[in-house]
């Protein structure tokens, strides 16, 4: 089920709402287990079984690497556990990428297991994986309630597209939680500004990108307008999505890390990646880069652990060669600015936020190509490797037509909207007229998102199948 | 106001607004059609164990909900102005407006549709007209992106090549132009279609050069309820509706409709289908595959085959003067193959009159 849908916001959402708060506190996580199971099993039935096994292979092996701690079991139950996740991943995820590359080197025809990635496999398995890990290296008791596990690895707020909750995070939480007023408000806040930025600017953005693709008349102007108009697109639809996450977790008694803090304001790759998809930065962090050594071991060796956590990086956002690549321009780039570049950049800002913003354009084309080869014909074009015309009446037009929504992204994906509003709050009586006027905005939000909804068609997040 | 009780207030209004939408649509009746956009609206999906499992009950549930949403229309107007005019679209859903005009982008020419059109028109000239002495004629209907496109700054079709494409392709046919005598007020402000009391011109001259002269006076009729064209419902845009003109006289009151699909005889202007769904099937009663328009004071020596699409139903009646037979043919409707069942070619004139986005989009040409 997508957040941004009739199904969710008007049928789901109010009935999780009335169940969760009318039982007793020791219902609650029972209630959000079952709820999220449906969540889960509404968009596809048949993967709630991954889904449940994921879940019971990590109670079963969190149990046993805790009850045989320190002894030499301990490491074996850790070691099937990842291996089942990894498994269970590599197949679901990666099986046929890998048959079709082996035929592609061999000359062989293997037949392709054509498997429909389940939704948000990548994430939940890697919360099971950082669960187990963290039990393995006494940072956290194994769960010994299984619908409390259940309920943190299932939870639908940040099921399907992240962030990556820690379960160290919210082990307490899960225990016991507050829920207050404060909270359900804030909790509404978050999650209206998510929806909006799914809803009216990602997927209005996403109109453009499916326009310029389909277009036979594109241009040099109009490549640019893609790359632009999609680098915003996947930051308001991820961090849209991240918001609501956060936001409804919030009105369940959750904090959620945050997982987006305006990186295109970035003036480094490294700052970006700081502000990026934090939560998955991090886990390749924690439990890939220090484990190989991180950056304590000699250059090449460090080298070589940045390429390996950049592949894999690439490779959890899709199994194809243009998410690889894309993981791989960044190991590049954040080697160069870690061996040289860096210190530089730092001196020199606004020069920092051009090449930044150079190179994720450049990125976000070659992730969003659905080939290697389409991904270099989309920047082919915006180089004038193609011999377009610099512009035509169409791309004028797409200009003249979405000017405004890329002006309104531009702006709302930097911190200025929120300095704004601070600054408004301080000036006479503005606070109090800011007070008033948020529930009449965030309800007209609301509004607009259901209008845009029910005008438009279906719109998977972008970040569904990682 | 204290931070308190805004919050306060936050989450009651959220919480009423989707609670009260939430039971609103569990309790509202669904209606079976949208009379704004012309189709029926989903009913609620079949739940069997096999839908939930192959996961059709839920996507066909999401089409549910929103078609059946409470204030549907009034909510997609909300988007239609807010996208106009907060966010600066030119567009919505691709129908635009100008001047009061709605009309839908059409580019770029597709040249391969135009050529299938070509070539289902040549095959009608093969198999029936090839080897009679007849005289075959091509007229093209612009659409009203060629007189408010360009004009405007939208993209537009190189229509210039599209003419020349057909006059050249149709080769067996004598092209007439007919762009001189229309301008963008002689079509519907919220629809596809050209007005009938605006196209006498287009008729005379499409007549005068099948060597037919037309000279009737005919009296304008309005039809009781205001027309919301096709655009009205695809745009959402708070326009309002127009006047829906009929032109009638002695001749046409004389005249009868024979339908071969129903084996029945209409008139030739269906007063409540022009209260209906289309009122633009009010000309001839609409889609048809194969109608004829029997005119008992027409000229005994004189026939017409008309080849059309819907522009067709309303231009034939002002044709039907010189006539005493005009077939009309939707090769939409019927596959051109089974023609020699229902009509004897031998010498009538025969007229291929088609509207540009349908050749534009000719895959529904049989």
């Amino acid at each position: 089920m997508l957040f941004s849908s009739i199904p969710f916001l008007y049928y789901f959402l109010p009935c999780v709402i009335l169940v969760y708060f009318a039982v007793p506190k020791c219902l609650k996580n029972s209630v959000l287990l079952l709820f999220s199971l449906f969540f889960y099993g509404w968009g596809e039935p048949r993967y709630l079984i991954f889904m449940l096994a994921s879940i019971t292979q990590g109670y079963v092996f969190g149990v046993l690497v805790e009850r045989y701690r320190d002894r030499k079991w301990s490491r074996a139950f850790l070691a099937a556990s990842v291996l089942f996740s990894l498994l269970l991943l590599g197949y679901c995820k990666y099986a046929d990428f890998f048959i079709s590359n082996f035929n592609a080197v061999t000359g062989l025809s293997l037949p392709l297991l054509k498997i429909a990635l389940p939704i948000g496999i990548s994430f939940y398995t890697f919360q099971i994986l950082s669960y187990v890990v963290d039990v393995y290296r006494k940072e956290v008791p194994a769960q010994k309630n299984f619908i409390n596990l259940g309920a943190y690895i299932a939870m639908f707020p940040q099921l399907i597209a992240g962030p990556i909750v820690r379960y160290a995070d919210i082990a307490g939480q899960l225990e016991s939680r507050t829920h207050s007023v404060a909270d359900a408000a804030y909790g509404i806040r978050r999650f209206l500004l998510g929806l909006s930025k799914k809803i009216l600017l990602a997927n209005t953005l996403g109109e453009l990108v499916s326009i310029f693709k389909a277009s036979q008349e594109p241009s040099v102007l109009f490549a640019w307008m893609y790359a632009i108009a999609y680098v915003l697109q996947v930051y308001f639809d991820f961090s849209g999505y991240s918001d609501m996450a956060i936001g409804l977790g919030r009105i369940f008694g959750f904090r959620f890390m945050e997982n987006f803090n305006y990186p295109y304001i970035s003036a480094s790759i490294t700052e970006f990646w700081r502000r990026w998809h934090i939560s998955l930065g991090t886990w390749f962090r924690d439990y890939l880069y220090i484990p190989l050594g991180g950056s304590r071991v000699s250059r090449p060796r460090w080298l070589l652990n940045l390429f390996i956590v950049w592949m894999a990086t690439g490779l959890w956002h899709g199994a194809a060669w243009n998410f690889v690549l894309w993981g791989l321009l960044f190991a590049v780039l954040l080697m160069i600015e870690k061996l040289w570049l860096l210190s530089g950049l730092q001196k020199v800002k606004g020069l920092g936020h051009l090449y930044v913003l150079f190179f994720v354009v450049v990125s976000f084309v070659i992730f969003d190509g659905p080939s290697l080869g389409e991904a270099g014909n989309h920047l082919a074009a915006m180089f004038g490797g193609l011999k377009l015309p610099a512009v035509t009446t169409e791309t004028l037009y797409y200009l003249g037509s979405y000017g405004v929504i890329i002006l309104l992204a531009v702006v709302g994906a930097t911190p200025l909207p929120a300095r704004l509003f601070r600054m408004a709050e301080k000036k006479k009586g503005g606070g109090l007229l800011l007070s008033a006027a948020e529930p009449l905005v965030l309800l007209g939000l609301l509004i607009l998102c259901t209008a845009f909804l029910i005008d438009g068609s279906f719109n998977p997040f972008l970040y569904f199948r990682f | 106001m204290e931070t308190k009780m805004k919050n306060m207030v936050l989450v009651c209004v959220t919480g009423a607004f989707l609670l009260g939408f939430f039971l609103w649509s569990l309790l509202k009746p669904p209606e079976e059609i949208s009379l704004s956009e012309r189709r029926p609206l989903a009913a609620f999906p079949q739940l069997t164990g096999e839908s939930v499992l192959s996961g059709e009950f839920m996507t066909s549930f999401e089409s549910y909900t929103l078609d059946q949403f409470p204030l549907r229309d009034t909510f997609r107007g909300i988007k239609a102005v807010t996208a106009r005019y907060l966010l600066g679209q030119k567009d919505n859903n691709g129908v635009y407006m100008e001047d009061g005009y709605l009309s839908k982008l059409d580019y770029p020419l597709n040249t391969d549709s135009v050529d299938y059109a070509l070539g289902r028109f040549r095959y009608v000239y093969d198999r029936y007209l090839g080897d009679k002495d007849m005289d075959i004629y091509i007229s093209v209907i612009p659409d009203k992106n060629y007189f408010m496109a360009e004009a405007n700054g939208y993209p537009s079709m190189d229509y210039e090549a599209l003419f020349t494409r057909i006059e050249e392709g149709a080769d067996f046919a004598e092209y007439i132009d007919i762009t001189p005598f229309l301008e963008l007020s002689d079509y519907y402000r919220t629809d596809t279609h050209w007005q009938q009391e605006n196209i006498l011109d287009v008729a005379r001259q499409l007549a005068g050069a099948m060597d037919v002269t037309l000279t009737s006076d005919y009296t304008k009729m309005k039809t009781d309820s205001p027309f919301y064209g096709v655009y009205y419902g695809q745009a959402a845009l708070p326009v309002s509706g127009e006047d829906l003109y009929y032109l009638n006289n002695d001749i046409l009151e004389q005249c009868r409709v024979y339908d071969y699909e129903t084996d029945a005889y209409l008139p030739v202007y269906d007063l409540e289908k022009a209260e209906g769904q289309d009122p633009y099937e009010l000309f001839l009663s609409g889609p048809k595959s194969i109608q004829v328009i029997e005119n008992p004071q027409g000229s005994r020596s004189r026939e017409l085959i008309l080849f059309r699409d819907s522009f067709g139903s309303s231009i034939a009646p002002l044709l039907a003067e010189g006539y005493a037979k005009i077939t009309l043919v939707d090769i939409r409707y019927i596959s051109p193959a089974m023609l020699e069942q229902f009509i004897t070619f031998e010498n009538q004139d025969v007229l291929f009159l088609y509207s540009v986005s349908v050749l534009n989009d000719s895959v529904t040409i049989k």
